[in-house]
């Protein structure tokens, strides 16, 4: 090869490919406004943007997987978490984690309850951007057990005295399932509080909460107290100002409608196991 | 030195691993808050440790392309600088700019966007500290009337570097498309134009280091930013994967972006070959050291832990872990940090005075601390970043429960890094213990050997 021929091969693949790159990046900005529903990002998830960038949350956490290391992803934060509790957990970080217990901590990053609000309407539209269905299966915050797994049984922590029927084995699955979330907040280890209190023994505790005088909602069976619990988690608050706010449950609202009643028959029934 | 003004690379240089020391302590107290409690959370969090660490980063490794490109333009186009007074000037408002940064980070003061933090106010200083850079070079070159090839594509490489970095002064209302577009910026940097500037140097150096025949250096340093060219730019798809674009941009980034490693293989041949044709004769060989040394641990870092997640099916699990800061520092420290010691190392000797062009046992240590401490902090990335994937993506462990597991990976972390630091202030100390020269040396360097094969 002479020199000016590899002058030519530089200078036309150059070209070609620089072509070829600039053509597609054309087509995508065809595309973007569907794939990340723009028409959804009003003044308030643009002003979110703001709040995320001028306080540098990207240089802990990732979010669409790119940013910094030292804390969690934040991509699909919004549909593990309620809004309520991310408005909690941002007003005060420390009240929710122990710097002891995980040796890291998010400072309190001060902001306004306007700046919370639309910063988590922001991750809120972040999280209904199509990506790829990118994280193939959803990143935790919290949560020691391995979902899915019989890790918990193994242990020995949710014996029950006879074998579980076929629906608290189904609603186990549920529970621990990334995709329904429940392990994500709660786990079934005594004393173990995560974003929820721990649910250990919450089958026998229902008992004594639905004929307790504090009991605030409408069950009268510990059943029906568990399916409250999932349905209407304001309807009777159970841990302090930890777990609510404002008469709130932290617990997401959405599981009424975004589980059919045979998931939730066997979230109850497994519940009931936990004695 | 042939020429007086050429002096003006000791002070950027001077700069460069003044800042790159800093760099590093910012490295050490975000190893050391992986390992938590962090006593400086309100003072120093984690997230100013990390815009100071990858901001210093750049700043130093682009004032050694400034330094290295006046000395080499000075050389290649054999005369003095237009105005050596507008090169201290350019370097007086980069260091300014750099600590204006740093400061403002500590403050609250951001942008906020990954690795282009810098203020608003502060990115139109970048521009115009580059424009002045490019004046004064466009000066030089037209007041010698000449050029070569060599200086040509690190000239190109730096200004295309500038134009790149345009796209971070727009503002962006979607944040995928400010996404994609911090991506034309940092990926078509350091997978694109910043090795034009790399392959140059290298070629450079191996021309005077080696003897190498400079026509056959110059056509294959074409052919190697031809093929960083062809793979690199749509391999900027690899970013786009998972951050909301059309899926074409998937099997686009994966074929592209894996058949970057043949330019690196490339560029490691020619280094290699360049000097095994001489067997190594130079007198400077810690020169010798960082140049091979860069050729190949950027086939190393950018090349194989490029490679390792570069490919869709991979990378779905691995994106946004440990994985990523593995491949960073081993791909960064390769590519851009040993080119500009080796720049530095082959240089210093014409810099100051009374400096053996012959390598010393310190600058030995510095060279082998470093590359042994690097190669040791990828190890701990990687280790850390193989079980956060199993542990937290593929088994579904709390993030925070993961990192508790991986902790001994952090104090590995700790451990290699302090023996690179080590490595890295050997080389400081070794700068810095002899004083810059004022005049030009009588000694000629100029594009012809200085030592023919075997001679010395
Ligand atoms: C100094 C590092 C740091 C910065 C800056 C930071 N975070 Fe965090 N964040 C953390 C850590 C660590 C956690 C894990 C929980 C904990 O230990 O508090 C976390 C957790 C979270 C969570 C999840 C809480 C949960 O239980 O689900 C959200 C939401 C969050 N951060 C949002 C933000 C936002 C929004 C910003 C910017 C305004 C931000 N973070 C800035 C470190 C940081
Ligand atoms: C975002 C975190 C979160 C998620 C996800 C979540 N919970 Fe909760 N849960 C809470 C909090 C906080 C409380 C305590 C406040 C209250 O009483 O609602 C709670 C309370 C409960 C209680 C009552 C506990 C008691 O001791 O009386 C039950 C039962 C419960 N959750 C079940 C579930 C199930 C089943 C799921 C999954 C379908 C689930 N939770 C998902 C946060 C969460
Ligand atoms: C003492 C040595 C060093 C230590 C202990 C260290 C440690 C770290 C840590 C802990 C991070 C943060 C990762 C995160 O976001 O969680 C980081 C980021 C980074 N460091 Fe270093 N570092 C060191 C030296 C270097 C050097 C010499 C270079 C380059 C030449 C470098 C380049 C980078 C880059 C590019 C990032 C950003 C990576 C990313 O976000 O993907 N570091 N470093
Ligand atoms: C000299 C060359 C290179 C340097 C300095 C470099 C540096 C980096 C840095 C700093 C990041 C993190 C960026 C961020 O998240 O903001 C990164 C990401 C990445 N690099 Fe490179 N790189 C180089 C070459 C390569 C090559 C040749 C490949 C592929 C073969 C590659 C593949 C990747 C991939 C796939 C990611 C994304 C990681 C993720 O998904 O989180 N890199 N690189
Ligand atoms: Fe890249």
């Amino acid at each position: 090869m002479t020199k000016r021929q590899s002058r030519l091969f530089f200078l036309v693949s150059t070209a070609c490919f620089s072509l070829v790159f600039l053509a597609l990046t054309l087509h995508s900005h065809t595309r973007f406004g569907e794939l990340t529903n723009a028409d959804k990002m009003d003044a308030q998830v643009i002003a979110g943007k703001d709040v995320w960038h001028s306080n540098n949350c990207i240089n802990c956490h990732t979010l669409l997987g790119e940013g910094a290391y030292y804390a969690p992803d934040l991509t699909k934060i919004t549909q593990q978490r309620g809004e309520a509790y991310l408005a909690a957990f941002l007003s005060n970080p420390s009240k929710f984690y122990s710097e002891q217990r995980h040796r890291r901590i998010m400072p309190n990053p001060e902001l306004s309850e306007t700046e919370i609000d639309d910063v988590i309407a922001f991750l809120d539209w972040v999280s209904q951007i199509d990506n790829q269905g990118w994280p193939p299966r959803p990143i935790l915050v919290s949560g020691a057990t391995f979902p899915g797994t019989n890790t918990q049984k193994a242990s020995g922590v949710a014996s029950s005295e006879q074998a579980p029927p076929a629906a608290a084995a189904a609603g186990e699955q549920l529970f621990s399932d990334a995709a329904t979330g429940c392990s994500g907040c709660h786990s079934i280890a005594p004393g173990v509080d995560l974003a929820g209190p721990s649910l250990a023994g919450v089958g026998e505790r229902a008992r004594r909460t639905v004929t307790d005088d504090g009991y605030t909602g409408s069950a009268d069976t510990a059943a029906g107290y568990l399916r409250e619990s999932i349905v209407a988690p304001s309807a009777h608050l159970v841990g302090g100002d930890r777990f609510s706010a404002n008469g709130t449950s932290f617990m997401p609202t959405n599981y009424g409608t975004d589980l059919d009643a045979d998931q939730i028959d066997a979230l109850v029934d497994y519940l009931s196991t936990l004695k | 030195m042939r020429f007086r003004t050429q002096r003006v690379a000791y002070w950027y240089f001077a700069v460069a691993l003044s800042l790159f020391g800093l760099q590093l302590v910012m490295g050490l107290l975000m190893a050391a808050k992986y390992l938590g409690p962090d006593p400086l959370i309100d003072l120093l969090p984690f997230d100013v440790a990390k815009a100071m660490h990858t901001n210093l980063l750049i700043v130093w490794v682009l004032a050694g392309f400034m330094g290295g490109t006046y000395y080499v333009v000075a050389e290649e186009s054999r005369t003095e600088l237009y105005s050596e007074r507008l090169a201290y000037i350019q370097l007086v408002a980069w260091t300014l700019m750099g600590a204006t940064a740093i400061v403002g980070y500590m403050l609250g003061w951001t942008a906020g966007i990954k690795m282009l933090e810098q203020p608003y106010p502060l990115k139109l200083v970048i521009v115009a500290v580059m424009l002045l850079f490019f004046f004064n070079i466009f000066m030089t070159i037209r007041q010698a009337g000449r050029w070569t090839l060599t200086e040509g594509v690190l000239i190109a490489g730096l200004v295309l570097a500038a134009l790149l970095y345009l796209p971070a002064l727009l503002p962006y209302d979607n944040y995928t498309v400010e996404t994609f577009y911090r991506w034309w910026t940092i990926h078509l940097w350091v997978e694109g134009v910043w090795e034009m500037i790399q392959g140059s140097m290298l070629a450079f150096l191996l021309v005077r280091l080696s003897g190498a025949d400079r026509e056959v250096m110059e056509k294959w340093l074409y052919v190697i930013v031809g093929l960083v060219f062809m793979a690199g730019i749509l391999g900027t798809a690899h970013h786009y994967y998972w951050t909301g674009v059309p899926g074409y941009w998937l099997p686009i980034g994966g074929f592209f972006s894996a058949l970057e490693p043949v330019a690196l293989v490339g560029m490691a041949i020619y280094a290699y070959a360049a000097i095994r044709r001489s067997g190594a004769a130079h007198p400077n060989t810690l020169a010798v050291h960082w140049t091979i040394g860069s050729a190949v641990f950027t086939l190393f870092g950018a090349g194989l832990l490029g490679l390792a997640h570069t490919w869709p099916a991979i990378n779905k699990w691995t994106h946004g872990t440990l994985i990523t800061a593995m491949h960073g520092h081993a791909a960064f420290y390769g590519a851009y940090a040993m080119i500009v010691l080796a720049m530095i190392s082959y240089t210093r000797p014409y810099l100051t005075s009374n400096r053996p062009e012959r390598g010393q046992s310190l600058g030995y240590w510095a060279f082998w601390l470093q590359v042994a401490g690097m190669f040791g902090m990828t190890l701990s990335f990687a280790t850390a970043g193989i079980g956060q994937v199993y542990l937290e993506r593929v088994m579904g462990l709390g993030y925070l429960d993961t990192q508790l597991k991986i902790q001994i990976h952090f104090v590995m972390l700790v451990a290699t890094g302090s023996l690179f630091a080590v490595g890295v202030i050997l080389y400081i100390v070794d700068f810095f213990r002899f004083a810059p020269l004022r005049v030009a040396a009588p000694h000629d360097e100029g594009a012809a050997p200085r030592h023919a094969p075997g001679t010395v």
